[in-house]
């Protein structure tokens, strides 16, 4: 028989102890979670992406400082090697590879940032319609339009839109991306509302007297943040590589400066075999760097969304 | 006492600690110890939150990341294994040391046959120079558990929950292991069934000669059934109790006499040193005797069709069910589940419709009857008001992005069309009158900043700030810990006592429903088998099957009293 349990203290009533549960309960539920910047912080992933992600942002916005020269200016004399007045070099066309390649990240960015939510706002509106009229007619014709924005060929769609456009430049670029590539992040939005509606908090809500577009707003929304922004990056993500695409193929806005464009002079001019491999590499590598950034900072927002992953090793 | 072969499982100074990658590091376990015998049934008890199944999880070494075993010694039967490897366990795994889980209906793959089951475990452990038959092992391990062989040959979804609970049960017994832990096994199953697995555990030790370990919250069952009970508090051991004692002479440390006594006390028993909240005196408070009906209903129905292939089926959920629901008083609906509680309360709260039979609304102003199905314009919002819901799970009933503050103050505005302000104000005279106070500290938190308690009366208090008139309580303590159970019966009295409210308590359990109840019903696969005044049917229970309900409830102090 085991008595070891006798406790030597002079016994507290059973009320007191309660007392102290309690407050040992309170102690403990006053730990808040982890706030969200905390938990993307602790991704190595996501460290190494927010980083890289705030250097681009900081080229995109003091680009004027960081370049003497105008990114149109083309009156340099062309194909220089690298030298201390032009850093990088000059192309065929007589522009400082350095200039365009700093204030390309603008443009860069802006489509990331406008694309991508643009996209996302198209994903949520059709995608929470679709799913909290699960099952109705709006539910039917929404899910068919979905369904087929998603097997439309979107490259080929793309290039048909912008070829007939009487206007080029970035306004247009995003109402192409946003149309084209919705499709996907609606279904995730409208698997996710069917599951919300059913918890026992938006019943509690209806039976509260709340109406179905602040249930959406109010209870629903916050509730699906983490796979909003995420949805979001991943947008940003395909926005940019959407526009060097469309520039590399020759519709883009030519009086602007992007990465896109910039690979595209250089494809056409033949830069390889004229040896100034930096006019080809550089705004590649710069496009491909971007992204993986967006998605390094993707891998942090997965941790908010499902705490098991934050205990894995990155 | 025969010769008692060593111990099957001795835990010595256990110590778990939970060291996540974000946030403080928890001690789960502090200095544990705990020894089973074979044969023996040995409890394990305290609430949710106690360590309880994170000590469960590193006794049987399947502890996950980011729980560490920080001190301490695990040893199964002879074989210490706090620090052997995964390839060193495998072989023991199920063996020596098998486990029962609470959710029986994900512990068997839905996709494969029963038989494959058993199959399986049986050939990966086998010892190759003498091949056991596997079937006929699987039919021996069904005889045992008393289910027919023949639904070796069935899915697990064909199985009723308390049959899947029971082919777990064999399925652990496969390989002969002395130790078996069960984790909760009976949770979700009613109180018949819960009963009858225990009494084949029981059955099984005495034959197997098994050491048991039994989890759960629900000290009745373990004062019932267990050897012993060790009761967890912030995880401590506080108390290695012996049952026999624990109903005698009572617990010693005061956590384990709060844990006894609340349950004593639904019982209407008494434990020495235990002065827990007093709920039996608002049956003396005089109540309004006018009681104006709210809700009829009448020759209920509810059949549900399914098409399986070219035929379709019927289920009749309901079947002919009629009662009055009144203003003041309390009516309970007590069955098993499956018995068509729930679709009742989905009609009542127009989730659902009737396939037959009316269910009226008697309006406030002139007590005209109207037919809920057809509610429309006035009188619907008028009974959306009026009828409100409790629900059975306050972790999910609060949204976690929303303060308690909001949550409240929504049918305030809705419905009584308070600003701002003046709903916050009336927000805090809400919880008040739950019991939490001061209000104001309670307004402004995240229901994770709230205990399960603590959110269970929010829960309530929101439910009354539409002011109903009827509230649907379904199941409003069953997923709460024993201890704080009484509190919330308390709670939903004072609702009917002091704002008059008419209630409709749906429960399995009817114990509680005695102790809160004025009418009660008791209901069997769709259909009232017994209703009329709690103390009548249950003093005196009419159907065999109430009282069938009434003996499966556990109680060990009977014992104490016919001794």
């Amino acid at each position: 028989m085991s008595e070891s349990s006798a406790v030597p203290r002079p016994l507290p009533s059973p009320r007191r102890v309660r007392a102290a549960h309690d407050a040992a309960g309170e102690a403990r539920t006053a730990l808040r979670p982890p706030r969200w910047y905390a938990v993307i912080w602790s991704s190595r992933k996501a460290r190494i992406g927010v980083v890289m992600l705030s250097v681009f942002l900081l080229v995109a916005v003091f680009a004027d400082l960081l370049s003497p020269y105008r990114p149109d200016d083309a009156t340099f004399v062309p194909a220089q090697d690298p030298s201390g007045a032009h850093w990088m070099g000059t192309n065929t066309l007589g522009y400082d590879i350095w200039t365009q390649l700093v204030h390309g990240a603008r443009l860069s960015f802006a489509i990331g940032v406008l694309g991508g939510v643009a996209t996302i706002v198209i994903a949520i509106a059709i995608g929470l319609t679709a799913g909290y009229r699960e099952g109705s007619a709006v539910d039917d014709v929404l899910s068919f339009v979905t369904n087929l924005a998603l097997v439309v060929p979107v490259l080929p769609l793309m290039m048909v839109i912008v070829a007939y456009s009487e206007t080029r430049g970035l306004a247009l670029l995003v109402f192409v991306i946003a149309i084209t590539s919705w499709a996907g992040a609606s279904r995730e939005m409208r698997a996710l509302i069917i599951s919300m509606r059913n918890r026992d908090f938006v019943t509690a809500a209806r039976f509260g007297g709340d109406s179905m577009p602040r249930i959406v707003l109010r209870e629903i929304m916050p509730n699906m943040a983490s796979l909003v922004v995420s949805g979001f990056i991943g947008a940003a993500t395909g926005a940019i590589a959407a526009e060097a695409g469309l520039s590399f193929m020759g519709f883009g806005d030519p009086n602007t400066v992007s990465w896109g464009q910039m690979l595209a002079q250089a494809n056409a001019n033949g830069a390889l075999v004229q040896g100034l491999w930096v006019w080809l590499v550089a705004p590649g590598l710069m496009l491909a760097l971007l992204m993986t950034s967006l998605t390094f900072v993707n891998f942090g927002v997965d941790l908010l969304s499902n705490p098991h992953l934050r205990e894995e090793d990155d | 006492m025969p010769t008692t072969p060593g111990p099957v499982l001795t835990v010595e100074d256990l110590s778990v600690q939970y060291r996540p990658a974000l946030g403080p590091v928890v001690d789960a376990v502090r200095h544990a110890s705990l020894r089973v015998d074979p044969g023996e049934l040995v409890g394990l008890a305290g609430e949710s939150g106690s360590g309880k199944t994170t000590f469960a999880q590193a006794v049987l070494r399947l502890l996950r990341r980011p729980g560490h075993v920080t001190g301490g010694t695990i040893r199964w039967g002879d074989t210490d294994v706090t620090d052997l490897d995964d390839d060193a366990l495998r072989p023991l795994r199920w063996s020596a040391v098998a486990t029962v889980f609470q959710s029986s209906m994900n512990a068997l793959n839905p996709v494969v046959r029963v038989r494959r089951v058993f199959e399986d475990v049986i050939a990966a452990h086998d010892d190759p120079d003498r091949p056991t038959d596997a079937r006929e092992r699987a039919a021996e391990l069904f005889d045992l558990v008393s289910v027919d062989p023949r639904f070796l040959d069935r899915y697990p979804h064909e199985l009723s929950g308390g049959m899947r609970q029971r082919v777990n049960l064999a399925l652990a017994l496969a390989l002969r292991p002395r130790l078996v832990l069960f984790d909760e096994p009976t949770t979700g199953l009613d109180v018949v069934v819960q009963k009858s697995v225990l009494d084949k555990i029981r059955e099984l030790q005495a034959r197997e000669r098994f050491g048991a370990v039994l989890i759960t919250h629900d000290m009745g069952t373990l004062l019932d059934n267990a050897d012993r009970v060790a009761v967890m508090y912030e995880g401590e051991v506080v108390e290695d109790l012996n049952t026999a004692q624990a109903v005698t002479t009572g617990p010693r440390h005061p956590y384990s006499i709060h844990l006894v006594g609340s349950y004593a006390e639904l019982l209407g028993e008494r434990v020495p040193g235990y002065t827990g909240p007093e709920i039996a005196e608002p049956a003396e408070v005089p109540r309004p005797v006018a009681h104006d009906p709210v809700v009829q209903v009448e020759d209920l129905r509810r059949r549900f069709t399914r098409r399986r292939g070219w035929r379709t089926e019927h289920v009749d959920a309901v079947q002919g069910v009629s009662f009055t629901l009144r203003e003041g008083a309390v009516t309970a609906l007590v069955g098993q589940s499956g018995s068509g509680k729930s679709t009742i309360a989905r009609v009542l709260t127009r989730i659902d419709v009737p396939t037959s039979g009316t269910v009226r609304y008697l309006d406030q102003e002139q007590h005209r009857p109207h037919d809920v199905a057809a509610l429309r314009g006035a009188v619907a919002a008028e009974y959306r008001r009026n009828v409100q819901y409790v629900f059975q799970d306050p972790y999910s009933a609060l949204n976690p992005t929303l303060t308690v503050g909001y949550a409240l103050s929504r049918p305030l505005a809705n419905y009584h069309h308070l600003g701002r302000r003046a709903a916050l104000e009336r927000a805090a005279d809400l919880l008040e009158q739950v019991g939490l106070t001061p209000a104001g500290r309670y307004l402004g938190r995240l229901p994770h900043q709230l205990s399960g308690g603590q959110r269970q009366r929010v829960v309530i208090a929101r439910a009354l700030a539409a002011e109903p008139r009827l509230v649907v309580a379904d199941e409003p303590i069953a997923s709460l810990d024993v201890s704080i159970r009484a509190e919330i019966l308390e709670v939903l009295q004072s609702l009917v006592a002091d704002h008059g409210v008419g209630m409709l308590y749906i429960t399995h359990d009817l114990l509680s429903a005695a102790t809160l109840a004025d009418d009660v019903l008791v209901l069997r696969e769709g259909a009232l088998v017994e209703s009329g005044p709690a103390a009548e049917v249950i003093g005196d229970p009419q159907a065999d099957y109430t009282r069938e309900l009434l003996d499966a409830i556990p109680h060990p102090f009977a014992r104490r009293t016919s001794a």
